[in-house]
This record gives C-alpha cells, structure tokens and sequence, in this order.
C-alpha cells in the first residue's frame, strides 16, 4: 500500500467514525446509569464538588474531562447541558482511539493499521457505547495507549514513552478501578511474550539504572493523574485509599452479581451470534474470524512488512487472558466486552491486513476484497441499526436495562403542564418510586427546582400539595386513591417491564392537551 | 447540634437582611417563603435487564366476579378476525379468537405501529355482556388509547356505540375518553358490554409504553346466543 493510499483511507476511517460517533447524539434516551453520571457530573459543574464514592460510579476522569465541554458548551449550569453535549465526549474518545492505532506502526501492517481502524470506525458495539456517557469507552482509549505507548517505548527505550503509558495507565485506574483486571492481564500477557521470545522487539539493550528509572517514570506518571483526580485535585486526600478500599465493593459485587448473572459464554454469544423472539440477526462473527487469523501470524513468522509478531502476540495473549477473566466473572454487562474487544479488533485488523498482503496479484486481491466487503458492510448494517433505528430496542444485544422513547412522553407531559402552571419550572414535583425506578427522571427533571423524590408513598406528604406527582406502578393505586377525581392520570413505559405513572391536576392537564391539540396538524379525514 | 445553630444563624441573618423591606406590606410583613428542603434521589446501581417475564397483576388482587345474565356464552371462539393492518407484522388474525392465551411468543398477533385496530364478527347481532382482550401480559405495559366499540355496521359508521375509551387526548380521532388506563395483566381487560346487541366488536389502540406496535393475544365476546 502506498503512503498516499494509506493516508487517505485512515483519514476516511477516522472521519467516518467521527460522523457516527457524534451525528445526533440526542437520540436515545438518557439511560439509567448515563444520568446517573450526568448528576455526579452536575455537582462538579455547578459546585467544583467532586467526592469519590467508593461504592458506586466509578473513577472520576469522566467528569474531569467532561468539564471543559460543558464548560465551553454550556457554562456552569447543569439544565444548560443536553445529552449531546455530555456524549460528545465518549464519542471524541470513541474516535481518538482510532487515531492511537497509528502508534502501532512496527508492530502492524500499513494495512493492517487501516483495517483495524475501519472495523473500529463501524463496530455495532464500539459505536453504541462510544455514544453512551459511561467510563467505558474511555477506559478503552487508555488501554489502547498503554499499549501503543509500551510498543513504542519498547522499540525506542525512551523515557517519554514510558512516561506516556505510565500515564495512560493512570487513566486506565482513574476512569475505573476495575481495570486492575486488565493490568493483570497485561501483566500476564507480557510475561508470557517474554518466556515464549525474550530477546526480540527491543530497540537497544538498556542498563539495568536505565530501566530502573523509566520504571519509575512511569510509576510516577501513572501515580500523578490517578492521585489528582480521585482526590478531587487535594481536596479529598482520602479518596486515592477509598479507590484501593472500593476493591471490597467491587469484588462483592463481582462475586454476588444477583440481577447481572450472566453465564460464561455471555460475551462470546454477544458478539458471534445473537438474536432474540422475532427481532434481527446480530452477529460480530466477522471481526472475530478475521481476529483468528490475524493471531495465526502471531507464531511463527519474523518481523517484516506484515508487521512484528511480537506485538501481534502480546494482543492475543492480553485478548485471550483478560476475555477469560471477564468470562470467570459471574457479573457482566455488555458494555464489559469493550476491552477485550479492543484486542479483537486490532487482532482483525491484522489478519484482514494479512490477506491483503497474501498475493501481489490484482486480481487475488479485488478476490480478497470481494470476499471481505460484505462483511464490512454488515458491520455498517449493524452499526446504523444499533445506533438510528433500534438504540432502544431490547433485541438489540447492546441495549441493556435501556429507558423507553416512552418516557420521554411522560418528560414531554411534565414540561407541558409547567408551561400551563403559573410557577412554571418552580412547579413542585412529588416522585415516589424506588430508586430504580427513578432514573433518568432527575436528569430529565434538572430544570425543575422543586422536585422531591420518596421511595414510600407514606413518607410523601399529602400528595395534593403537588400539580404533578409520578408514582412507580406500585404506588399507582395509591396515589389514585388519594388524587382520583382531581388528577389525570396517565401511564409512561421506563423501561421494559417498568411503568410509571403520572398524576396531572385536571386543570392543567386540560390545559396541557389543549395547547398540544392547538399545535397538532388536522388529522386527514379517514 | 452544630448544624441546627448554624441553620439558625443563617435564617436570622435572611430575616435581618428582610427587615429594610417590611412595612411595604402590612399583610406580608410576617410572612416569608417557607423554604422546604426536598429529598434529593438516591443512587443505585444499573438496574435489571428484563427482555421477558409473566406479569402478574400490580396490586397483586385477582379480579372480583363480574356478574353477567343467565344463559351468557362465549360467542367470539374461533369467529373471523378483521384488522386495519391487512399484513401483520408477526402472527395470524386467527390467533385472536383461538382459545389460546399464553403470553409467550407465538400466540399474539402484531400489528403495525401508531392507530390500529382488530374486529371480530361474531355472526349475528346478539346481546354482549362481557368483551374481555388480552393485548400483550409477558410484560408490563400499557397501550394507549384503547377504544372498544361495538355496532352492526362491518364499516363502523352506522350505529356505534363506545362501551371503553382511554385516550384521554383524542389523539385517535374517536372523541375523549374518560376511562382509565391499565397495565396488562395475564387476566385481560374486561369490558362491560351492557347487554348492547351487536354483531361486530372493534377494538382500537395506537402503540404502548415498550413499543409502537398494537398487540392482540386473544379477544373473548360473552353474551347471549342470538335467537
């Protein structure tokens, strides 16, 4: 592949990535945990109040970095912010780690580079959650430059590179204490790399002082960004111990996963072939077929064109050990395929770089190519679907415990009948729900200012006190008993199996419907 | 203790800064704002995953009897099935007056998405007590806008009568309703028919709180045998 070529097809494989990471953000309704986050994520906007919680929500560099988007975007104000404004930042991570393949020149093909970077650009499940304000992809963008910055460092022996992964590794631990799985499988990857080939990939042989000190370098480049951010920058000196203290959380939750149980294979089906009742095919099956081969070349051959073995084979390793740990581990979420995944893509990229490079015949390769691109334009079926038609359909293997478009009718409601209420967005709001029935509610109801939210009906006060109350399906009957008669009352979907109800002080709802009748376009006669 | 002090230090210092403002108002000069701290939500976890499961009934209370004449029976089984959707998405008509009503999958019929509805013929025009319907009770949701109607006209243009309508904002077209919405339940929804002699029952329902798409698991037409 010439440089030109190569360039030009990178460009479009980062470009296009960027369109489908970023074009209408809006789309899906804000999940459970995403306004989980944006909450957290307001109180460092609004406040500078940053405190980790060991419990719950993971590291902190998701709200740092979030901050000069929000910032710049929409000032200091939570209920200035929307949903694309706190995706975008995912999304330009979901991106970026296309642009760190780049650093993987040595170890990878041209082609191979490139490949990796369309099958990334297009992954069902990298563009889904590079659209979902989580940790997730985030802890992918700073695995991958760990890596890449650990290749690098072992083909230059500087200590720049050593300070880059120490950092990357820092931000691997401060978006999610979790990636300790992933350090150990690093760890366990190099390892096995070192026993199976311990003299190749080095650029120059280092003195024993020298590699001495890019340890520390990178001990302390790791130590610097994770020690600022999970102290909320000194102001919680405890918070760095809270981390290593949130193990016992974690390793809990890991052990006694209750409603997340999954079975081993649960990532391997989630990515080969899904499909459930009557909805579409999913299958990734393409990405993990041209991952094994890909890691056929990482025995036997010898550094050259087609890239180094030696890298090739720490990603087979590191794919292999930290997807078996993620297997082993009763509790699983499809977002926790990233990481691994990861490996697989790059390990496909390499193997659909090793086909191309099979034959310098034209005709073997428009052969090749043939072969190959309905598998990519699969990807691209399956990644528009995922992301601009079914983003909330339960059929779609990547929506997990995922808000219903139907809540934002109930959202849509509420805001009309404040429009139709003299206090407007003072307007009090009664929420009686458990707290899983809650979310996203105070993230769609972050510009009410007088918004209280109960678990127990009894604990709520006279419910008559407010023109809106939105009770869980449990408490509905309840509630009717109290507000029937006065009070429309109206169901909304959460999520499936999840309903809510909302009361509606009659003259406001009348209103309500009024001003949207009067906005609705005649109906044609039928 | 701490806290409660300093609460107090704060209020008295809002009422101090207040005080240049009083004797604008007689009547307001007592009065201030009475500021209630509201309960912030709690944090949890992700929640469950639920793709299906056996709803039981909400308030966990069965259905009471429903009284209904002497002689009353079941006039809808195996009867024909119209629908506004000619080519359902999933299923047969036919599964809608077939006895059957498991909510697992292949035993409901979908049809497409926004306004829709099913009409069952049940031959002759007779006395219904009772239509019962089963849209979808796998899973908790609501359907909007349902409307039950009954008449002798196959067309529905002639001699209606709306014995249920929930869609409290006419979005369906058919007039405001002022019955309440429910959440689906293995028991159906059962509709009282008054003794109104009919020949076809129309039931309408635009989408639900999962999905846009209309469902029918079964649809039951009690009443008298026409003499």
């Amino acid at each position: 592949m010439t440089k030109k070529a190569y360039r030009g097809l990178f460009v479009c494989a980062v470009l296009g990535a960027l369109l489908v990471r970023t074009v209408r953000l809006d789309l899906r309704p804000m999940h459970h945990d995403e306004a989980n986050q944006a909450l957290k994520f307001g109180d460092l906007l609004e406040r500078g109040e940053y405190r980790y919680d060991p419990n719950d929500h993971h590291g902190p560099s998701l709200y740092y970095l979030t901050l000069p988007v929000a910032r710049v975007l929409a000032g200091r104000s939570l209920a200035a912010t929307n949903e694309t404004m706190l995706r975008l930042v995912p999304a330009l991570f979901g991106t970026g780690l296309l642009l760190l393949l780049l650093l993987f020149a040595g170890g990878l093909s041209a082609e191979a580079r490139v490949s990796a970077a369309f099958l990334a650009a297009v992954s069902p499940v990298l563009t889904y959650y590079s659209r979902f304000y989580i940790q997730e992809i985030l802890l992918v963008f700073f695995l991958a430059g760990l890596i890449a910055a650990g290749w690098k460092y072992l083909q230059t022996r500087s200590g720049w590179w050593a300070a880059a992964a120490g950092f990357a590794a820092g931000m691997m631990y401060a978006t999610k204490e979790t990636s300790v799985i992933l350090f150990g499988a690093l760890g366990a990857a190099a390892v096995i790399d070192r026993l199976l080939r311990p003299k190749t990939g080095s650029a120059r042989p280092l003195s024993r002082t020298a590699v001495l000190l890019h340890l520390v370098i990178f001990l302390a480049a790791a130590f610097v960004p994770a020690w600022l951010l999970f102290t909320s920058f000194l102001k919680n000196p405890n918070g760095l111990a809270d981390s290593v203290r949130a193990f016992g959380t974690y390793i809990h939750r890991a052990g006694e996963p209750g409603i997340h149980t999954q079975p081993w294979w649960y990532y391997i089906r989630t990515l080969v072939y899904v499909r459930f009742g009557h909805g579409p095919v999913w299958s990734e099956a393409f990405v993990v077929a041209l991952a094994i081969a890909g890691s056929i070349f990482a025995f036997g051959s010898e550094p050259g064109k087609d890239g180094h073995p030696r890298l090739i084979r720490f990603l087979f390793f590191f794919t292999i050990l930290s997807g078996a740990a993620y297997a082993l581990i009763p509790y699983k979420t499809p977002w926790n395929v990233l990481p691994f995944y990861f490996g697989l893509v790059v390990l496909a990229g390499n193997g659909a770089g090793m086909l191309w490079r099979t034959s310098r015949f034209l005709v073997v390769k428009v052969l090749i190519l043939a072969v190959m691109l309905p598998g990519l334009l699969n990807l691209v079926r399956q990644e528009s679907r995922a992301n601009f038609t079914d983003y909330a359909n339960p059929t779609n293997p990547y929506v997990y415990a995922q808000t219903s478009p139907d809540f934002l009718k109930l959202v849509g409601a509420v805001e009309g009948i404040a429009a139709a209420h003299p206090e407007h967005e003072r307007m009090l709001i009664k929420v009686v729900a458990p707290p899983d029935e809650t979310w996203p509610l105070p993230w769609y109801l972050r510009r009410f200012t007088r918004v209280g939210y109960w678990t127990d009906i009894a604990q709520a006060g006279d419910l008559r006190d407010a023109p809106v109350v939105i009770v869980a399906a449990a408490f509905s009957e309840e509630a009717g008993r109290t507000l029937d008669g006065d009070y429309q009352s109206a169901f909304y979907g959460l999520r499936p199996e999840v309903v809510l109800s909302l009361y509606a002080r009659q003259d406001l709802w009348d209103e309500y419907v009024r001003g949207r009748v009067a906005e609705t376009p005649a109906r044609p006669a039928r | 203790m701490k806290r409660a002090l300093c609460s107090i230090s704060i209020a008295l210092v809002g009422l101090a800064m207040l005080l240049p403002a009083a004797g604008t108002g007689a009547q307001d000069q007592d009065k201030e704002i009475l500021k209630i701290q509201l309960p912030k939500p709690m944090f949890v976890g992700t929640p469950k995953n639920i793709r299906t499961a056996n709803l039981e009934p909400i308030t966990g209370k069965p259905r009471g009897p429903f009284l209904v004449p002497a002689g009353t029976v079941l006039l809808s089984a195996g009867k024909p099935v119209t629908a506004s959707d000619k080519e359902p998405v999933i299923g047969e008509l036919s599964f809608v007056t077939d006895g059957k009503k498991s909510g697992e999958d292949g035993y409901y019929v979908e049809l497409g998405p926004g306004l829709q509805w099913a009409q069952v013929d049940i031959g002759k025009s007779s006395p219904l007590a009772a239509i019962v319907v089963w849209h979808y009770h796998s899973q908790a949701r609501v359907y909007r806008d349902v409307v039950v109607q009954v008449s002798d006209d196959k067309d529905f243009i002639a001699g209606v009568t709306t014995l249920y309508n929930n869609d409290h904002d006419n979005t369906s077209g058919l007039g405001i309703g002022k019955d309440k919405e429910y959440i689906e339940t293995y028991e159906g929804k059962l509709v009282d028919a008054k003794g109104i002699k009919a020949r076809y029952v129309r039931l309408y329902s635009a989408g639900n709180t999962s999905n846009d798409m209309n469902h029918y698991v079964e649809v039951e037409v009690y009443g008298l045998p026409a003499k």
